[in-house]
């Protein structure tokens, strides 16, 4: 993480979930637009680079989607170790997936950078009607940790764009010149959710 | 699992049925005590008559052709008689009219679905005199005219292996299942263990399944569609269980399990669905095991039953593709050596702190990596050769492909390859370090077989298992371009990511601009090596590579020349291994092998060909002549060269070996083009 010349930053972005969540769906999106119906399970972990302007900052995001898998459990700190911000990601549609979001976020505030951001994203909001997971069950566990919750989804593009300006808002480097506009955008992510849970 | 009926069936002769519209052999084995030898020796009468009894072939001894076994008058000619693939059985000597159809078998189309114990169509081994300086007793050499009574200990209780004959073809499915009794019983109470099928559709978006269950029907049936490109990834047939008729009817099934009988792995079907059937397989392997021996393989009518046991892990190949013992004990290996590469040989210790872990979610999402390993077994000669295969390239360009990958290997990577699908356009390793043809078959399988490499860069902890079975490696994977060019940097740092990305830059700037791409690509386009530009005569030899390689875009030769004949003299395929460098070059299908079935035949043919010639009872040989229906197969094997040829059945062998040799003499002319030098080779 340096800050250079015009205000930019380069920050490192880790991914982690159950396997079948949506991180690679996710990422893929963000960094190019793009959804596959069929997103073949991530080997290891792939490396995305993706540059934000937020204000006047320039964030240089350098994101390692992991894999899900747990042969690749034990690998997870070599991605997370040093890294500015995490999405902690699961799918809606799986309360075990949840479940295993909540072991990585308690694994990451043990291990990891204290002054990370955190964001829970609850994928495939798009699958109202296979919901297994309640917006106000994850939004509660976010609020007791310290997270920023917002329910995406790469399949139709909500929130996905969002989440990524919001981690760059939120990143320390970022903040001085964004401070005064930054206490108005932190409420939006929670609106926006809402918006996105009840269109069901 | 469709055992044919052949024991159950004293007189075979069976029309070939259809095999869809044949359920009524499907047959059981529903009965797991084995428990007394001497019991089984009761059932010896069976061997007289024509049908083929079920053979535990055990060994005792690693040397099995050496195997003592006690009191009996005749193990050793027993042993050669139910495991030799000699070419000598296939010589058109007389089948011995008592259990004929124990010998392994030639049969011509290597389709049939019955054990025909009739004599074959012609199948002549031929000796060559003029081609070698040797002569050899590959061929010729005749069998033994009487198999004698088998050994009461090789049926361990045969007679228990009841195998239930269904009539009824409607009832076949349900019968089958109530013929299990105990063994019914057995799979309830594993259904009840909680091992609930994962459901596939519990992920809205099915992700981490890949198209599963996109293609249907048996497999092995070849379709126009089953070129290497086009294979379809990961169908797994999740509906299917052993107690699906279709499931049954599958050619050729591979299972890994554990020590404890849980399923790890199976091709087909769901593996929590064949709780039952893996705890089968384990059954049949530790009831050998309590005797303090170690079973190698049972033969069931024309299906062979192959076991590897590997310590906590066990793997079986239950196959009627009518492969040697020899090439499918190969092909578990791989598939062991697969599973090392995405876990290592530490997974051991979870079997150690806890001898009913479950391992299947350890290898979630790897079903394509082993179906592409699978599909490779009727594809890849790499999988039966123990060698890899180079892009044919200009002399320069890979000597610059060479040079930058020395230089990153120079500066900490551990092995530098730049590959274009399974071939090999330069690899490079560290100090003494070397990699193995295996690893690198099982590497470039894992790259190509997993789609998410395709999607960005990745890092990922591999491990080769010739190299160091119990250690990761990392692996920096790149593709460089969309015809499936990548650049794998293996580094024993788990934190040298920016390092290798860093390399990976620089070598793709060279390789841009030095051309190396484009010529991959061009190579790649041109294609390998075509019979028909063998030179015909041996003053028109070409110093210089076919035109198809040349730089120049002249209309390719074979355009010209009718696309029936082949190559000189009716060569229609070879494949030339050299011994020293590890690596071969195989020509490319043409004309009259155009077809994947043929291809496969061809393949299947070449597969039996390399198992008799290094056959460890009888070989190693030096030629063989085999002419058959399909074709006329010939086999040279030097020090420096092994040289495998497919000709119309009709060639004549004097002008067949003629071409041979200029084979060979175009091949080590072309050498600087078609094989990398300089690669460390493998100290085995």
């Amino acid at each position: 993480m340096a800050t250079t010349g015009n205000n930019s930053v380069n920050a490192k972005l880790v991914l982690l979930g159950d396997m079948g969540a949506g991180k690679s769906s996710l990422v893929i999106r963000f960094v190019r637009g793009q959804f596959l119906e069929f997103q073949e399970s991530t080997i290891g972990a792939a490396f995305f680079a993706q540059t934000l302007a937020v204000g006047d900052t320039t964030v240089k995001f350098e994101i390692w989607d992991t894999a899900g898998q747990e042969r690749y459990h034990s690998l997870a700190p070599m991605y997370y170790r040093g890294a500015a911000a995490a999405i902690v990601v699961f799918d809606i549609t799986s309360s075990e997936s949840f479940e295993k979001a909540k072991k990585w976020v308690q694994e990451l505030q043990k291990q990891g950078n204290p002054n990370m951001v955190t964001a829970l994203a609850g994928n495939k909001c798009d699958l109202e009607d296979k919901r297994k997971v309640e917006v106000e069950e994850a939004r509660t566990y976010a609020e007791e940790n310290g997270l920023f919750f917002l329910e995406t989804s790469a399949k139709t593009a909500i929130n996905v764009n969002d989440i990524f300006y919001e981690i760059a808002r939120r990143l320390p480097q970022a903040q001085p010149a964004q401070q005064p506009a930054g206490v108005v955008l932190t409420n939006t992510p929670a609106q926006r959710s809402q918006s996105s849970s009840c269109c069901s | 699992m469709d055992f044919d009926g052949v024991f159950a069936d004293p007189n075979p002769q069976l029309p070939d049925p259809p095999p869809d519209a044949d359920p009524s052999q499907v047959d059981q084995i529903s009965s797991l005590t084995l428990e007394d030898a001497g019991d089984a020796a009761s059932d010896e009468p069976t061997a007289g008559n024509e049908s083929p009894p079920t053979n535990f072939h055990s060994e005792r001894n690693p040397d099995f052709g050496n195997t003592n076994r006690d009191a009996d008058p005749s193990p050793a000619e027993q042993m050669s008689s139910l495991t030799s693939e000699n070419p000598g059985d296939a010589a058109g000597c007389e089948r011995p009219a008592g259990n004929g159809s124990l010998h392994a078998n030639f049969y011509v189309g290597s389709n049939s679905h019955h054990p025909d114990p009739k004599p074959e169509a012609p199948s002549r081994v031929e000796q060559i005199s003029s081609l070698t300086l040797d002569s050899s007793d590959a061929a010729g050499a005749k069998r033994s005219a009487s198999n004698g009574p088998l050994p009461s200990d090789f049926y361990l209780a045969a007679d228990e292996i009841e195998i239930v004959e269904e009539v009824s073809p409607v009832a076949g499915d349900t019968a089958g299942i109530s013929a299990l009794g105990g063994h019914g019983a057995w799979r309830e109470g594993s259904e009840l263990d909680g091992e609930a099928p994962p459901s596939p559709s519990s992920s809205g978006y099915a992700g981490e399944r890949g198209s599963s269950g996109a293609s249907s029907g048996i497999e092995e049936v070849d379709g126009p569609g089953t070129l290497p490109d086009d294979w379809s990834r990961g169908k797994r047939h999740f509906d299917e269980d052993d107690g699906s008729l279709s499931w049954r009817k599958r050619k050729k099934h591979y299972f890994i399990l554990s020590h404890s009988g849980k399923p790890i792995f199976s091709r087909y079907g769901d593996e929590h669905r064949l709780a039952g059937f893996s705890a089968t397989l384990q059954a049949i392997i530790s009831f050998v095991e309590s005797s303090g021996d170690h079973i190698k393989y049972i033969r069931a009518g024309n299906h062979q039953v192959v076991f590897l046991v590997k310590g906590p892990i066990y793997l079986v190949c239950i196959s009627c593709t009518e492969e040697s013992y020899d090439t499918l004990k190969r092909q578990v290996e791989l598939i062991y050596g697969q599973m090392l590469l995405i876990l290592t040989k530490s997974v051991n210790r979870c079997f150690e702190r806890n001898p009913k872990f479950d391992m299947t979610p350890l290898l979630k999402g790897t079903d394509a990596v082993f179906s592409s390993l699978i599909h490779a077994f009727s594809w890849n000669p790499a999988t039966f050769l123990h060698a890899y295969t180079c892009l044919p390239l200009t002399y320069a360009t890979r000597q610059a492909a060479g040079a930058i990958l020395q230089d990153v290997a120079d500066s900490g990577v551990l092995f530098a390859l730049l590959m274009c699908k399974h071939k090999v356009v330069s690899l490079v390793g560290a100090q003494k370090a070397s990699l193995h043809p295996d690893d690198m078959l099982l590497l470039s399988n894992f790259i190509m077989a997993s789609e998410s490499f395709r999607t960005s860069e990745s890092f990922s902890p591999i491990c080769l298992p010739r190299y160091n079975p119990m250690v990761f490696l990392y692996a920096y994977v790149h593709f460089l371009d969309v015809m499936d060019t990548y650049l794998v940097l293996l580094s024993t740092a788990s934190d040298s990511f920016y390092h290798l990305k860093d390399c990976r830059i620089r070598i793709e700037n060279v390789l841009v601009k030095s051309n190396v791409l484009s010529e991959v690509q061009r190579s790649m386009l041109d294609g390998g090596l075509h019979v028909e530009d063998v030179p015909l005569d041996s003053s028109r030899r070409s110093r210089s590579l076919p035109p198809q390689l040349a730089a120049d875009n002249t209309i390719p030769e074979f355009s010209l020349s009718p696309a029936i004949t082949g190559g000189p003299s009716g060569l229609w395929h070879f494949i030339y291994r050299s011994i020293n460098l590890d690596q071969y070059v195989s020509s490319e299908f043409s004309s009259p092998i155009s077809n994947p079935s043929q291809r496969k035949r061809l393949f299947r043919a070449y597969q039996r060909l390399y198992a008799s010639m290094h056959d460890k009872g009888t070989g190693p040989h030096k030629t063989q002549f085999r002419r058959d229906e399909d074709f006329v197969l010939l086999c040279w094997i030097t020090q420096d060269f092994e040289l495998y040829a497919a000709f119309d059945p009709l060639a004549e062998k004097a002008q067949a070996i003629k071409t041979c040799n200029r084979v060979c003499q175009w091949v080590r002319d072309l050498e600087n083009e078609i094989f990398l030098f300089g690669a460390s080779p493998f100290s085995w």
